[in-house]
């Protein structure tokens, strides 16, 4: 029954409140640098509480199930991802419900969903977004898999959470060793393109493709995937908090570093998705698997030799 | 002495994949009450279905070497035999390939056993313990390893696999390459790897690195294939590269995996190949560019093709995740002895099963998803599962699927791994509570669905696909089969050329094989030309040398 409660207050309701501000930020700061005012501060949560309200269309001739089901489960993955981080940076002996291992399989859950929605919706253009997106996961799957395991390597192979955030406690955070920073500066952009944001939006691409897999999306399932691409703008830079920065701590000063530290997360992804053009889906996986690639397993090298 | 006891053995590992040979046997014979129905020659193929059941019971059970190659060969002219019921213009040579590369191997078994005999004095198995410190053990060991791979289709003997899957009928391939063969394969190669011979660094480290090898390289393959059973069949290929890396670990939780992944993977690469069978049995062409949009005419045959597609790309909370789990956990571990190597085997099992879900992402669209191709427009608009007899397989091996995947540790693990190994649940360091994880996930959902009542997901509307303003009725040919996904990645620099060679079988050793059989033929073949003369003159020049030879 706890764990009921973890689910639903960290996992689903503080993870989308902080998703929502996180969001509200980088539309801010994006507004901002265009010399706009920008939207108010629940302007995301209006947006959502907007789209249910409006009609749910399903194309002609599409599975039904496979359409309205794949939102919710890439929602519900981000959940569960999310209480798995929330109860293992908290207590960090505990054995709640999975490894570094799950984690990363976890997140490719909702890049899935996507997918499966576009591919459901019987439109070409869908189509077109939805395999762009699954290049992409192939694109960054590689540097991401090599640069996160340079926290396990440091911290004496072991692929709990607990026992990586237990090495920074003692020695300091990873990201402070040069192998370390290397790694984090590669799982930064990673993740850049885990959340489909510029230049990595190339399967949404609106401009071109009309956003992609969610064109054929209105009312209620939009929402819950508005509702899960904020979540996920907590939970990614959370996952590389736990990984690379000493996790969340939540004794005196340390809440404010913590809360500092993702802050910053969000402003560097901010600021690199606003003074980037979008690129070509083949030029991004050339960048994954050429210069990407070569930076992460220079970090896998350094951190083997102790650096 | 008990002539019983010295022919079959009944050990947990021997009982447990006997257990599985059975069952899956056992679901093909309904299966194909409904896929072959109105063919000729069934007598003769339900006879052999069952002849290879027994068979690969006697290799499962047998304790003697020379007892389990006599039932090992049968197998393979059983596959031969089964291949020839496929009706294409391939099958023949498809067969003989099959036939040429699996007896092959099976000669190389022999010299193995003759090894053996040499070494150990012995051909009972559970006798026969040789250390891999001679020159001949070593290659004792990969004579015998070469046997299992071949059955199992690891690189580089895995050639057969993907054209057997193309050519014969489905159910063959989904019991013979898919399930059967891999049960065989991999169980001989824990057995020589376990019990017969004692592993040293070297060697698991060659084992190690054909798995990752092969899990690359033949995903790779299956990326870029326009056909349903050809890319499943590379798949098959890819998945053992899994078992042979957990066994290849040579640590207890590895080889757990590895044969987990065993277990696993016959469930569902039988249940995606039964299914696409449904499909093929409706449509006739397994062509993906021909396919599309099946969810909505079978959905039941869609929602059992989307479960096993997840579980072999390991989705969690699905059965190939746990395996796949085990086994990463089996290549950590190895890095207690000092290896730098597990992060590439690691990197390589990851990333392939990245690709695995690529590939599988493109299949489910180009068959059950997306736009319906001109071809199958006709009449198939309304709601039509197959047969309940082809259903009954799929559904059953997808229900396992989930079972094995949410209660992995009750059920397959408890029941099955860990007996045959001798080993208890203490070896785990990673955290995975598939049970919980489920059960959250079901919470997430209603969460997710209490969401969908607050909008207005209870009254829905249908509306034409937006397509930028064009109509796509008066287009047909705006339309994405699937198959031309991942041509940016099939182009892309170096990749291009090694698709090149693929495309022309430069790494099939059937290929190699056949172009150095037929260059003794061309050089040997100039002798025979005809002319008396110069075969008389052959046969003087021979005695000659003979003469010298006994007379000197």
């Amino acid at each position: 029954m706890i764990y009921l409660f973890y689910l639903i207050f960290y996992g689903f309701l503080l993870t989308a409140i902080v998703g929502l501000l996180a969001s509200w930020i980088d539309r801010k700061v994006t507004a901002r640098v265009q010399y706009r005012v920008g939207p108010p501060v629940l302007q995301p949560l209006i947006d959502i509480v907007k789209l249910l309200g409006k009609e749910t269309l399903i194309p002609k001739g599409a599975s039904k199930m496979t359409f309205l089901g794949a939102p919710l489960a890439g929602l519900a993955s981000v959940i569960l991802v999310s209480t798995l981080l929330w109860v293992n940076n908290v207590s960090s002996n505990s054995t709640f419900l999975g490894d570094l291992i799950v984690v990363i399989y976890l997140l490719t859950i909702p890049s899935v969903s996507i997918i499966m929605g576009g591919f459901a919706s019987r439109n070409p253009l869908a189509s077109l977004g939805a395999s762009r997106e699954m290049k992409l996961i192939l694109g960054y799957e590689l540097p991401f898999v090599l640069a996160v395991f340079v926290p396990v390597i440091k911290s004496g192979f072991s692929i709990r959470l607990g026992d990586i955030l237990n090495y920074q406690l003692q020695n300091g955070v990873i990201i402070g060793s040069w192998s370390g920073f290397i790694a984090f500066v590669v799982v930064v952009m990673c993740i850049q393109a885990k959340l489909a944001l510029v230049p990595f939006d190339i399967a949404e691409a609106e401009t071109e493709i009309v956003g992609g897999p969610l064109i054929e999306y209105s009312g209620s399932g939009l929402a819950v995937y508005r509702l899960m691409k904020n979540m996920l703008l907590f939970v990614l830079p959370f996952f590389l908090m736990i990984l690379f920065m000493g996790g969340l701590r939540f004794d005196g000063i340390h809440l404010l570093w913590g809360i500092l530290k993702y802050v910053g997360l969000v402003a560097i992804i901010t600021v690199i998705r606003n003074t980037n053009p979008r690129v070509r889906i083949d030029q991004a996986v050339r960048f994954f698997w050429g210069p990407m690639t070569v930076l992460a397993s220079i970090s896998v090298i350094m951190a083997f030799l102790g650096l | 002495m008990n002539l019983g006891n010295e022919l079959f053995k009944f050990d947990a590992l021997a009982n447990f994949v006997g257990i599985f040979i059975t069952l899956f046997s056992l679901l093909i014979v309904i299966y194909s009450f409904g896929f072959m129905r109105q063919r000729k020659g069934m007598f003769q193929y339900y006879i052999y279905i069952i002849l290879t059941l027994l068979a690969s019971l006697g290799v499962v059970f047998s304790n003697n070497l020379i007892l389990l190659i006599v039932f090992w060969g049968f197998l393979g002219l059983l596959l031969y035999l089964l291949i020839g019921f496929g009706q294409k213009e391939r099958t023949p040579s498809t067969a003989k390939k099959a036939f040429i590369i699996i007896g092959g191997t099976d000669a190389l078994m022999l010299l193995g056993l003759a090894f053996i005999w040499k070494i150990a004095g012995s051909l009972t198995m559970d006798k026969i313990s040789i250390a891999l410190n001679t020159k001949v053990a070593i290659w004792t060991y990969l004579c015998l390893a070469a046997g299992a791979f071949a059955k199992a289709g690891a690189m580089p003997f895995h050639t057969w696999v993907p054209d057997t899957a193309e050519d014969a009928p489905t159910p063959v391939t989904a019991f013979l390459p898919a399930s059967l063969d891999k049960l065989l394969g991999i169980y001989f190669l824990a057995r020589i790897t376990l019990d017969i011979f004692q592993m040293n660094g070297a060697m698991n480290t060659l084992l190690m690195g054909l798995g990752s090898f092969t899990i690359i390289a033949a995903v790779m393959m299956a990326l870029v294939q326009h056909d349903l059973k050809r890319l499943l069949g590379y798949h098959a290929v890819s998945q053992v590269g899994y078992m042979v890396l957990g066994i290849g670990t040579g640590n207890p939780i590895g080889i757990a995996g590895g044969l987990f992944h065993m277990l696993n993977n016959t469930i569902y690469k039988s249940c995606l190949f039964l299914g696409g069978g449904a499909v093929e049995k409706r449509t006739g062409t397994t062509d993906l560019d021909k396919l599309g949009g099946f969810a909505k005419i079978m959905p039941v045959t869609f929602v059992t093709f989307l479960i096993a597609s997840l579980a072999i790309s390991g989705v969690p909370p699905f059965n190939g995740f746990v395996s796949k789990w085990m086994v990463y956990q089996g290549i950590i571990d190895t890095s207690k002895d000092g290896s730098y190597l597990w992060i590439l085997w690691l990197v390589a099992a990851m990333f392939g099963s990245a690709l695995t879900l690529a590939s599988f992402m493109k299949l489910v669209h180009a068959v059950f998803l997306g736009q319906r191709s001109k071809e199958q427009k006709a009449p198939s608009d309304n709601r039509k599962e197959t047969s309940s007899s082809m259903l009954i397989p799929t559904v059953t091996l997808a229900s396992l699927c989930v079972i094995f995947g949410v209660f992995a540790y009750q059920i397959p693990l408890k029941l099955f791994i860990f007996p045959s190994l001798k080993m208890t649940d203490t070896v785990f360091y990673g955290i995975w509570s598939p049970g919980l994880a489920t059960g959250l996930i079901i919470v997430g959902i209603v969460v997710g669905i209490i969401i969908y009542l607050l909008g207005t997901v209870a009254k829905t509307r249908e509306t034409e696909i937006f397509v930028g303003g064009e109509i796509v009725k008066e287009h047909p040919e705006m339309r994405l089969s699937g198959t031309e996904f991942y041509n940016t990645i099939k182009e892309m620099g170096f990749l291009r050329t090694i698709y090149r060679l693929a495309e022309k079988k430069v790494f099939d050793i059937y290929d190699i094989g056949k172009t150095i059989t037929s260059g003794f033929n061309k050089v040997l073949g100039t002798l025979h030309n005809g002319v008396l003369p110069t075969y008389l003159a052959w046969c003087l020049l021979g005695m000659i040398i003979l003469f010298f030879i006994l007379l000197r």
